[in-house]
């Protein structure tokens, strides 16, 4: 007779500390640019692997949230199916050294074959999808393309109603809450979820203050 | 034994003509036709003449008056010289086939040279068998002569002398008979040559050439030296331009690129041996499918970067073809390249400071190679890269362009807190709804090319804190009146 740990181990509800005693070289680490952020993710973002951010809408602090991946590039960015149209001037005046690369492809599969390339080149920086889903079988392909060529990536998507597994190493959700962006991680590399905890991603942004009347 | 230096000068007087004849039906090729030149107020000039023209009494020279006179129906046009030369051009590179060496004498002229073929073709009779019978294709009426030097071919057969010996002293006899009037001196000295009773090119060649030399000139010297053979300066020869162009019967009917796919194989294999041997490569190639009624499917492929190898190109012509669907079945696959490029020497090196240049060039060919795959599948449109434009006006501050091989210009400087997001287009909205933050900014510009604009930027919150630009235009220049619309621009985070 099976242990009954046996079925909570199947259905994936046991973290299983093995993991956590593999050692990381810092190299195959990507500081978020946020302390608090890193701290959770256990360093940063894993190389080498797809990360996934949930936001509630578009342009809700996303891009401020990965602003410091993106400033440490020096090769060209890929953004895949941005919301709109990214501009380079309000870009460059955060810093960012290369103009990105937008791709524009409307259908799904052909975008997804585009994604792939972009992970297999050597020549891009990061790259940054936005999709409305994934299938758990296409994220299983990027990341293993991911990991094979060591390509950082992230995919930003809205907040998913079903908790159906995806093979993300990290998942990370966006929300907007007293006045401060609030981030919980869904998934890590190693360790349980984390509930939502304030991100200062103010100073990507335009400082708040309310105008004088 | 060395062979001895041998030329040919074919001589086309009547090029445009003939080319122009060879386009008619049999019964209009009888017509009398001339060309006529027509250089402002002096009178027009007969300048070429057919067959039936010259039965009639038509002559080269001939007023146009004249010649219209003697043939009432006689069919007259405009010589135009540009369109001779190109003639010309085409008649070389159809020569080219056989002869490595050829030089344009334009209009009329083609210098052949002909010392080097005839261990190909087996002596100077194979030589003269092999020309004459490519000559005989052409429709073209044509004087061809030997010469010892290429000025004593062009002599002898713009005199019209159909002379093909190799034996110097028969074409020395007959240079003697070239009247001084065909000698290509200028016109003062044939002049003054034709004063002193020197009528033919061989009573020139018994005179002293230091004598010649001391009343003439330099020029008289060089001249009288080719004459002999004793000089024989360097000639541009004539180079085919490049191109690529093969083509393969698909022995039956192909109703899918897919199928396409095989012969395709070998159609790049064999330009991958034309770039080898020529040590090109390729950035666009045309495949031309030909279907059964004579019509032709066209798809143009090209590259982001320079290629030469088979297996590449045919990657991304997959890619191409896959997009595309071949609407009927075809008969024959084309395969034409025009654009060639020298191939860039990939060197490593072990000084560190080249080295990183040479990972920068790597990367930078890396990236090309794969925006060449994206647009290959995706269309060319696809990816782009944003280029820094100097404008005040949002919209116009950045400009999308298809590849990344244009450079990011140097030093931008980014002063301004610009949104990172732009909506393509303004969208109207309710301020109500926004709490203003910062502002105004006002910019006011374009008034110098229709586009002009006067609008206060806000950066406000929208109800789920995002930070929005947002502007609202002001009416007039001169009032600042605002109009209650406002707009949403662009988004910060």
């Amino acid at each position: 007779m099976a242990h009954p740990l046996q079925d909570l181990v199947h259905k994936g509800w046991v973290w299983q500390g093995r993991e956590a005693a593999e050692q990381l070289a810092p190299e195959q680490l990507v500081s978020s640019g946020w302390a608090e952020l890193d701290r959770r993710l256990g360093g940063g973002w894993l190389r080498g692997a797809v990360h996934e951010v949930q936001v509630q809408r578009d342009f809700q602090g996303e891009l401020a949230l990965l602003l410091p991946v993106l400033l440490a590039q020096n090769k060209p960015c890929l953004w895949l199916n941005p919301p709109c149209q990214p501009y380079w001037p309000g870009l460059r005046y955060q810093q960012l050294k290369q103009a990105p690369l937008w791709l524009h492809e409307s259908e799904q599969k052909q975008a997804l074959w585009a994604f792939e390339q972009a992970l297999q080149s050597e020549a891009l920086g990061v790259v940054v999808a936005w999709f409305n889903t994934v299938d758990a079988s296409a994220v299983r392909r990027l990341q293993q393309s991911a990991a094979k060529h060591q390509q950082l990536a992230f995919v930003i998507t809205p907040w998913q109603q079903t908790t159906e597994a995806r093979a993300y190493v990290n998942r990370i959700q966006l929300s907007w809450a007293a006045e401060q962006l609030q981030v919980a991680v869904l998934k890590r590399r190693a360790g349980w979820p984390l509930p939502a905890f304030p991100c200062s991603v103010e100073r990507h942004l335009p400082e708040r203050r309310r105008l004088s009347a | 034994m060395r062979q001895a230096k041998l030329w040919w000068f074919l001589h086309v007087p009547q090029l445009l003509l003939d080319e122009q004849l060879s386009l008619q039906s049999q019964e209009q090729q009888q017509r009398p036709q001339v060309l006529c030149t027509s250089d402002g107020q002096r009178r027009r000039q007969v300048v070429q003449v057919n067959r039936a023209a010259v039965a009639g009494g038509v002559r080269v020279g001939m007023a146009e008056v004249t010649a219209s006179t003697l043939l009432p129906d006689l069919q007259q046009r405009d010589y135009d010289e540009d369109r001779e030369v190109q003639v010309l051009r085409r008649l070389a590179q159809w020569l080219h086939q056989d002869i490595a060496q050829i030089a344009l004498y334009p209009p009329h002229g083609l210098l052949l040279a002909v010392h080097d073929l005839q261990r190909m073709y087996g002596g100077y009779v194979g030589v003269q068998r092999q020309l004459q019978r490519r000559l005989h294709c052409i429709a073209v009426e044509y004087v061809v002569a030997a010469g010892y030097s290429p000025l004593v071919a062009q002599l002898l057969a713009q005199s019209g002398k159909n002379i093909l010996s190799a034996d110097k002293a028969v074409l020395q006899h007959e240079l003697g008979q070239v009247s001084i009037a065909q000698s290509l001196l200028p016109a003062q000295q044939q002049q003054q040559l034709q004063e002193v009773g020197i009528e033919r090119l061989g009573a020139l060649l018994h005179l002293p050439v230091a004598e010649l030399g001391a009343r003439f000139g330099r020029n008289m010297l060089s001249y009288m030296a080719q004459l002999k053979g004793e000089l024989l300066p360097p000639q541009q020869w004539y180079h085919p331009p490049l191109r690529f162009r093969e083509c393969l019967d698909l022995l039956t009917e192909v109703a899918s690129w897919q199928q396409l796919l095989f012969p395709l194989r070998r159609l790049l294999q064999q330009l991958e041996a034309f770039l080898q041997v020529r040590q090109l490569s390729v950035t666009e190639l045309a495949l031309i499918a030909h279907h059964r009624d004579k019509r032709q499917t066209f798809v143009r492929v090209a590259f982001a970067l320079p290629l030469w190898r088979q297996r590449d190109m045919l990657q991304l012509v997959q890619l191409q073809l896959e997009r595309q669907q071949l609407k009927t079945p075809a008969l024959e696959l084309s395969l034409r390249a025009e654009d060639f490029s020298a191939r860039e020497v990939q060197h490593g090196s072990c000084l560190p400071a080249q080295q990183d240049a040479h990972t920068q060039r790597n990367e930078q060919r890396q990236l090309q190679a794969l925006l060449g795959k994206l647009q290959a599948r995706l269309g060319e449109q696809a990816v782009q890269q944003a280029q820094w434009v100097q404008d005040w006006r949002p919209e116009l501050a950045q400009q999308w362009q298809t590849s990344a091989a244009a450079q990011m210009k140097t030093a931008i400087s980014a002063h301004l807190p610009r949104p990172l997001w732009l909506l393509p287009e303004a969208e109207p909205i309710n301020v109500s709804d926004w709490q203003l933050q910062w502002g105004p900014e006002r910019i006011q510009s374009g008034w110098w090319d229709g586009q002009s604009m006067v609008r206060d930027y806000f950066i406000a919150l929208d109800r789920w804190q995002r930070q929005g630009w947002i502007y609202r235009t002001c009416v007039s220049y001169q009032s600042n009146e605002s109009s209650e619309q406002w707009y949403l621009h662009g988004w910060y985070s």
